[in-house]
């Protein structure tokens, strides 16, 4: 059984290279409405379960190739439409708010960086239930004190940033002007971290966490809104 | 039935400890790819439609992803360890 798989949205533009092959070697296409584009392939579906990880590099590649030219707007691996049909109602439905989106994210990165409780600390001292709350009490208020100093390190680079908890650490996402990704990540590895905590900065990556949450989780027709919470996280608060 | 979709993702490679255990920036790239092309980004509600109508493919395909990982890791760093 083929699906059609989309990997990202973007402004269309003439000067932009597109890849020629994606998820299973299988050749990208261009859907376009407007001045929105739109790549996918034809995939068999379901992926067989022990390709799930080549397919998710060659997605990412997929979605890092327009990236790396212009703002995307990524689908999530796994999404797929029944046919071009169905995507071709689905462009024509959601070209405008991709394209205001994709205006708004214009010239723009997510950074990122996770703080997350340092090896060997997760475990220790929890030989209790009160020693183990007590140690996640520290580290929650350790991390939202790091996400507070990242959010005023970055103040002058940062547009807006997003905090977001998780069972494993603290997500800080930050939007930065493309070019500015050094800038970023020099201001906030020089940040003082306590002890017990660790941090990893990566990016750029595709401000999908800035999106519209008529984007993210857009109306297909005859269809109710996707859950919003699908991934079971919690934003924690935002600018 | 979405509330069981929901769980299993949230299973996804969040597991920052693991990712320290494992070291090395090549592992911890991998695993964030994996984390941005399943959690970030639009979601398609009816894509959730057609996952939930083979929800245990879809609960085999994110637990082989993690499943792979480890494999993928353990080869990386045999095939470091044979260039050293």
């Amino acid at each position: 059984m083929s699906r059609i798989l989309a990997y990202c949205g973007f402004h269309h533009a003439a000067q932009i290279a597109l890849p020629s092959s994606g998820v299973s070697a299988q050749p990208v296409q261009l859907m376009s409405s407007g001045e929105l584009g739109l790549l996918w392939s034809e995939v068999e579906w379901p992926f067989v379960p022990d390709q799930m990880q080549r397919s998710a590099i060659e997605f990412h590649q997929v979605v890092r190739h327009v990236f790396d030219q212009t703002a995307v707007i990524p689908f999530r691996l796994l999404s797929v439409f029944d046919d071009r049909q169905a995507l071709a109602g689905f462009v024509a439905e959601n070209e405008e708010r991709f394209l205001v989106d994709l205006e708004r994210l214009k010239g723009f990165v997510q950074m990122e960086c996770v703080v997350y409780p340092a090896p060997g600390q997760a475990q220790a001292g929890s030989s209790s239930g009160k020693a183990y709350l007590e140690k996640k009490a520290v580290t929650m208020r350790s991390s939202e004190g790091f996400a507070q100093a990242v959010r005023n390190a970055v103040a002058h680079l940062g547009h807006d940033v997003r905090v977001r908890e998780g069972k494993n650490g603290t997500r800080i996402f930050v939007l930065v002007e493309r070019g500015r990704e050094s800038d970023f990540r020099q201001a906030v590895s020089v940040l003082p971290l306590p002890e017990h905590l660790s941090r990893r900065i990566s990016g750029p990556w595709p401000a999908a966490e800035f999106l519209s949450d008529q984007v993210k989780a857009p109306q297909i027709l005859g269809q109710k809104p996707a859950d919003q919470n699908i991934a079971g996280q919690k934003i924690a608060g935002s600018k | 039935m979405g509330h069981g979709r929901r769980i299993r993702l949230s299973l996804m490679p969040t597991d920052f400890e693991s990712v320290e255990v494992l070291g090395g920036e090549e592992e911890v790239s991998l695993l964030e790819i994996l984390d941005h092309v399943l959690n970030s980004g639009v979601v398609i509600h009816g894509s959730l439609v057609i996952s939930l109508a083979g929800v245990d493919l879809v609960y085999l395909g994110l637990n082989v992803v993690l499943t792979s990982v480890e494999t993928a890791l353990t080869n990386l760093q045999i095939e470091e360890k044979r260039r050293k």
